[in-house]
């Protein structure tokens, strides 16, 4: 039988060791770069050049102008130097921001014997990883309801400093209702262990605007698969609710349906905003999940989907 | 009950058995406890409600184990008593009678166990017990609960005498006319006590009609040592028992007084004898040595013999009538006969004149006196003496000048005055030897040895009895030794000295022998001698008692002083082992030489005779309560696990394992510094101070005035530096002494600065000096007082202070160091010996004049080295050097040299404390050289 453990308050604050693990999480990440034309709308301008040519501050190169052009693009103190008329290009610098939010609340501390790292351990590097991930391509992330969207290098190591300074969120089961901005994203990591109405209510809160998300359910094990047998009795770690069962086996085939039929809730509604769901189990790898979660985002920028 | 040996004290406990389905139905359906699941899912499907509602069932072996508990329970509370004693069930009180005498030791547990069986079956059926151990002084007879028997039959040992029954017939009787139809249950030893049959005899007629039990072994298995005989060359071992009950053999050890064993025999008896002997054929050295007899593993005190001082190492005084010379011990005839008897006996020496140690030995009781060379004893004399051999003393007088010029009865045949001497210069005979013994003669068996030649001796008239009475003559016929017997005792006359003037016969291996085969003809000092004779009103109290498995204990509290000539067997007041002090034990046994052990006839009694094996009752609830308590503890940890939270249990421990293993882990790493550190500690300690015979090394005294004893320290530090610059000498740091507390002997010698201020040193530190300088210590007194101090004025403080200090000592003759003393050329050439001052006089032990003659020695020295050197130049001041080497005190003379003269001065008192007067010898080498040159 699996052995179960709660962790304490305390342990579902990220601490170095979950910011290192993170940042070498990240460093194993492939570099993408966002698709093109899905940035090149983007009305946002970040500071990070594209190397190519772009709307940007920084100046790129010279061309010459080609005929049928406005003639307010021709750099006039250039083109006195000869008779040529130039172009004037500046770098493409644009920035597309990505929301995070990581669930810390009491049944994310959790971990059987079976599982590689509690919820919450894995919820916050794969967050913190991300977000790493995120801003070295050259995005800007933010925190709902925590922190603006920002490209600092040391993106993980503020996240990190915001979430442990934040102590409302740890009794929070969902993220703020604010909606975010369209062409935004949203990366909701937890372990949604919420009715799926409050869960709806929320994705539906959020993407009023038009932003699109990404749900990433954690799971251990135990909570997957109901391995108990004989008689015991349940306890929820944040209603302290109880339920005394007598055949353990028997009605863990009774929940297996029920987890089925909750997940099959969440898809569902995800599919109908157009986002998507990531389920991630803590016996498998960080890297797993994280690397589903970079091809998501950025091949989920093309389908123009949900409030197009 | 069902055929098995097996009954219930309350079988009405039985019926609880039938309420088990019912416990199995109630523990059926309440299961152990559910273990607790944390499950952060629950939230979302608390409606999802238990399909089956339906605990799962307790599982059979938990129920099987609780059915089991609850019927041990029930069977325990039921008492159930395996093999219980048939006994005739009625209500009337027991008398048990235990045999406790030494007869029973041997298998004292049996009896025990059988009693206590009598006893539980009394108090199973709710009868008075009363417990008669027949050992024991007798006292009026109680009938007491079985407890309190029971208690009381604990406290019951063995004792080590034979038991007196009939004593306790009266305390019987009285308990059997207040008790008619009491049972009499007797548990006999078999053996017949100090009473023989009598207390049968009594007992039968009392108990007339009542039925007595008797448990006995079928034959009685005591065995027992009576009696030792020390026969010449052996010692005879007489063992007894009751009757012939098939214990034919064994072993018979014999120890010494410390208990270690000297010789194993193994020991038969004929089947149908009651007694044999066994022969222990042992060196006579071993022989006198023996303490105690046993017989191997028989665990009783009768088995047990002890032997004391009596008939073992002859006592021998020896009295010389010349004048010895302790300086030539070879000289003396005593000499010889000490070598030649002390293995075998005790030598006492006589002191004084020829009278004084004749008496005084006498008054020692010696067994045997030798009297080598004596001529005349006064009158007085020679009636103690005569009076000694007539009650059974051995004279031993050996020949001599003295002895053939003088003339007294106290020999055993008539002499020739003057002597005979035979290989001298005026003599054409050769120094004649032995013929060989004859058959009569006591050294019968010893061989002679060619290389004995007699040069001399004295001549016995030739009697009519002369030959009855010789023991060994020469080769021609004339007697060498002569005996006579005279009242109890015996006088032998060797007919030549003890010592190699006349014969070379002190020299070998036959005086030896012969010597021994006399003394072992001595009598022991019997009852008839002086000390015997006053033991009548001596008492000698127990020193160490054997109790009655024949066990050396402290003597009990009942065991009484007896007097110095008890010879009786022990008595419960009297109990066998060892009387008075250690060097004249008196041993007590418990069976008399002679003793027989005779069986006892129970007819007289019309008794059932039942074997001595117990029916082996077994109380079987205390098994069954352990039993059910087993499976309470398995059913508890059963259901611990059950409910999960044997697992939890097992994490906690495992993590306080890892706890424990961390705080180990630390210890153990910390350990070996403090390891290191309290080795480091002593071997610094070894290396410097508690040691110090390892190194010579100067030493102060420690005066307790800081200011004088940094001085001496850093005097004679400088001191040493000096020594190991110049010399071979290397000594080790200096060190300060508290003569009150450290040990002296190690020093050669010692600094004492005398402070007025302190206190005078103890009487023990004074005594303690004498004795280092005694002992050739040299103890350098250093006044320092020479700057304020006038050749003819007062004495100062100081010199005041050390005349009160040497007051009681055991000081010699001083004087001022005399120009030729060896002190001056022991390693410089000195004149004087300057310190800090130079002023100041140097006083050594006088010397012994100068011989005559001799006058121009350069050098001169007494025996030894000067115990004491007392100066008043503070040698340590001038000595003194700091940390750098630099002289802390400035030196006050108008010599430019003067440091260098005490540091020389100081040299050559280290040279000559340490050298003595080798460098007196040493100024004679140029002669020597010049001498050997020619």
């Amino acid at each position: 039988m699996a052995r179960v453990r709660v962790l304490p308050e305390s342990a579902r604050s990220p601490g170095r060791r979950e910011t290192e693990s993170a940042l070498s999480l990240a460093d194993r990440m492939p570099h993408l770069v966002l698709e093109a034309r899905r940035v090149a709308a983007n009305l946002a301008h970040g500071i990070h050049g594209r190397r190519r040519a772009g709307t940007g501050e920084t100046f790129w190169q010279f061309r010459p102008f080609v005929a049928g052009e406005a003639a307010q693009r021709i750099d006039w103190r250039r083109s006195a130097r000869d008779d040529r008329l130039y172009v004037r290009e500046r770098e493409w610098e644009t920035a597309q921001t990505v929301w995070f939010w990581i669930d810390r609340s009491a049944s994310m501390g959790y971990v059987s014997d079976l599982a590689q790292a509690s919820k919450i351990e894995r919820a916050v590097v794969l967050g913190l990883a991300l977000a790493d991930c995120f801003v070295e391509s050259g995005e800007r992330v933010g925190m709902l309801g925590l922190m603006p969207p920002r490209a600092t290098r040391r993106i993980a190591e503020t996240m990190a400093q915001t979430l442990v300074t934040d102590r409302s969120s740890l009794e929070e089961d969902l993220p703020p209702q604010a909606p975010v901005a369209p062409q935004h994203e949203a990366v909701l990591i937890s372990d949604f262990l919420s009715p799926v109405r409050d869960v709806t209510a929320m994705v539906e809160g959020i993407s009023s605007r038009g932003a699109r998300g990404h749900l990433v359910m954690i799971v251990d094990p135990v909570e997957e698969t109901f391995p108990f047998q004989g008689q015991a009795v349940l306890h929820d770690l944040e209603d302290g609710l109880s339920l005394r069962i007598g055949d353990a086996i028997s009605w863990g085939q009774a929940y297996r349906l029920r987890i089925e039929e909750h997940r099959a809730a969440l898809q569902e509604l995800a599919r109908r905003r157009g986002w998507t769901l990531t389920i991630h189990r803590t016996d498998r790898p960080a890297s797993e999940a994280a690397l589903r979660i970079m091809t998501l985002v950025s091949t989920t920028r093309g389908t123009g989907v949900g409030g197009r | 009950m069902l055929g098995l040996p097996l009954t219930f004290a309350v079988p009405l406990v039985l019926t609880a058995l039938a309420a088990l389905p019912a416990i199995w139905l109630l523990l059926r359906i309440t299961p152990p406890q559910p273990r607790r699941v944390d499950f952060p899912p629950l939230k979302i499907l608390a409606d999802l409600r238990p399909e089956q509602e339906t605990p799962a069932r307790t599982p059979w072996w938990l129920l099987l184990l609780r059915l089991l508990l609850a019927a041990f329970l029930i069977l325990a509370a039921a008492g159930p008593i395996w093999n219980p004693l048939a006994e005739d069930n009625n209500r009337s009180p027991l008398l048990i009678m235990l045999d406790n005498g030494f007869a029973a030791a041997h298998d004292w547990r049996d009896r025990m166990n059988l009693a206590a069986e009598r006893i539980e079956a009394a108090g199973r059926d709710g009868r008075t017990v009363a417990l008669v151990a027949t050992a024991e002084a007798p006292a009026a007879i109680e009938p007491a609960s079985p407890a309190t028997a029971l208690e009381r039959l604990r406290s019951l040992k063995p004792l080590p005498h034979l038991q007196d029954r009939q004593a306790h017939l009266d305390s019987i009787r009285r308990f059997m006319e207040t008790m008619p139809e009491a049972n009499i249950v007797w548990i006999s030893d078999g053996v017949a006590g100090v009473d023989g049959q009598g207390f049968i005899d009594g007992l039968a007629q009392m108990a007339n009609g009542q039925r007595i039990t008797v448990l006995k072994a079928e034959r009685a298995p005591a065995l027992a040592v009576a009696g030792v005989e020390n026969a010449s060359g052996q010692l005879n071992v007489r063992l007894v028992r009751p009757e012939s009950n098939g214990r034919d053999t064994g072993t018979v050890r014999v120890l010494d007084l410390k208990s270690l064993p000297l010789a194993d025999m193994r020991f038969s008896f004929d089947p149908n004898a009651t007694e044999t002997t066994v022969a222990f054929d042992l060196p006579t050295e071993i022989r006198n040595a023996i303490a105690r007899i046993e017989i191997l593993g028989e665990g009783s005190a009768g088995a047990v013999h002890l032997l004391d001082e009596r008939g073992k190492r002859r006592r021998v005084g020896l009295v010389f009538g010349g004048t010895s010379d302790q300086a030539q011990p070879l000289l003396s005839p005593l000499y010889y006969i000490e070598r030649a008897l002390s293995p075998y006996s005790e030598i006492r020496n006589g002191r004084g004149a020829v009278a004084d140690a004749v008496n005084q030995l006498i008054d020692e009781q010696v067994s045997i006196l030798v009297l080598a060379d004596v001529g005349g004893l006064d009158r007085e004399t020679l009636g103690k003496v005569t009076a000694f051999v007539e009650q059974g003393g051995m004279l031993l007088r050996f020949a001599g000048s003295r002895l053939a010029a003088g003339n007294d009865e106290l020999v055993p045949v008539r002499l020739r005055r003057g002597g005979r001497s035979l290989g001298g210069t005026l003599s054409w005979d050769t120094p004649k030897t032995f013929a060989p013994f004859t058959r009569e003669s006591p050294y019968f068996g010893l061989a002679v040895p060619e290389e004995i030649g007699i040069r001399r001796q004295i001549l016995a008239e030739p009697d009519g009895d002369l030959p009855a009475r010789t023991w060994a003559s020469l080769a021609d016929g004339t007697p060498i030794v002569t005996a006579d017997k005279r009242g109890d005792g015996m006088i032998v006359l060797f007919h030549v000295t003890a010592d190699t003037t006349w014969s070379n016969l002190p020299l070998s291996g036959l005086f030896v022998d012969m010597l021994r085969r006399t003394t072992a003809l001595a009598g022991a000092p019997s009852d008839a001698n002086a000390e015997a004779r006053n033991a009548e009103n001596e008492t000698v109290a127990p020193r160490l008692t054997l109790d009655g498995y024949g066990i050396y204990t402290s003597p009990p509290a009942n065991a009484r002083a007896v007097a110095r000539n008890y010879a009786e067997r022990a008595t419960l007041e009297h109990p066998p082992g060892f009387y008075g002090p250690v060097d004249s034990s008196l041993a007590v046994n418990a069976l008399l030489p002679g003793d027989r052990l005779a069986p006892l006839n129970y007819a007289p009694l019309n008794a059932r005779i039942a074997p001595l094996a117990g029916a082996q009752t077994i109380d079987l609830r205390m098994p069954l309560f352990m039993l059910a308590l087993v499976l309470l503890l398995i059913d508890t940890l059963a259901s611990l696990w059950l409910g999960g939270h044997l697992s939890n249990l097992t994490g906690r421990l495992r993590r306080a394992g890892a706890a424990a293993a961390i705080v180990l882990g630390a210890a153990v790493v910390l350990n070996p510094v403090s390891d290191a550190n309290a080795q480091e500690r002593r071997s610094s300690m070894t290396m410097e101070s508690s040691n110090p015979a390892l190194v010579t090394r100067l030493a102060y005294v420690i005066t307790g005035d800081p200011q004088v004893d940094e001085t001496s320290k850093a005097g004679l530090t400088g001191l040493t530096q000096v020594l190991s610059q110049r010399t071979a000498l290397s000594p080790g740091e200096p060190i300060g002494i508290d003569l009150s507390r450290d040990e002296i002997a190690f020093y050669p010698l010692i600094y004492w600065p005398v402070v007025a201020s302190r206190p005078m040193p103890s009487e023990a530190a004074i005594r303690r000096l004498d004795a280092f300088m005694k002992g050739g210590g040299t103890v350098i007194f250093d006044t320092r007082d020479a700057f304020g101090n006038r050749p003819d004025g007062a004495p100062t403080a100081e010199g005041q202070y050390l005349r009160r200090m040497l007051a009681s000592l055991d000081i010699p003759e001083l004087e001022p160091v005399p120009a030729d003393h060896v002190l001056t050329k022991t390693f410089y050439i000195l004149d004087t010996f300057p310190g800090r001052y130079a002023t100041g006089q140097t006083w050594v032990e006088a010397l012994p004049p100068a011989p005559e003659g001799e006058a121009s020695r350069p050098a001169r020295s007494g025996d030894g080295v000067s115990p004491i050197i007392i100066t008043s130049n503070d040698l340590a001041a001038a000595w003194a050097v700091g940390a750098r080497g630099e002289w802390i005190y400035p030196v006050v003379g108008s010599d430019q040299r003067q440091r260098e003269f005490s540091y020389r001065s100081g040299v050559n008192i280290v040279m000559y404390a340490l050298t003595g007067n080798y460098k007196a010898d040493q100024v004679h080498v140029p002669a020597l050289l010049e001498r050997l040159g020619q």
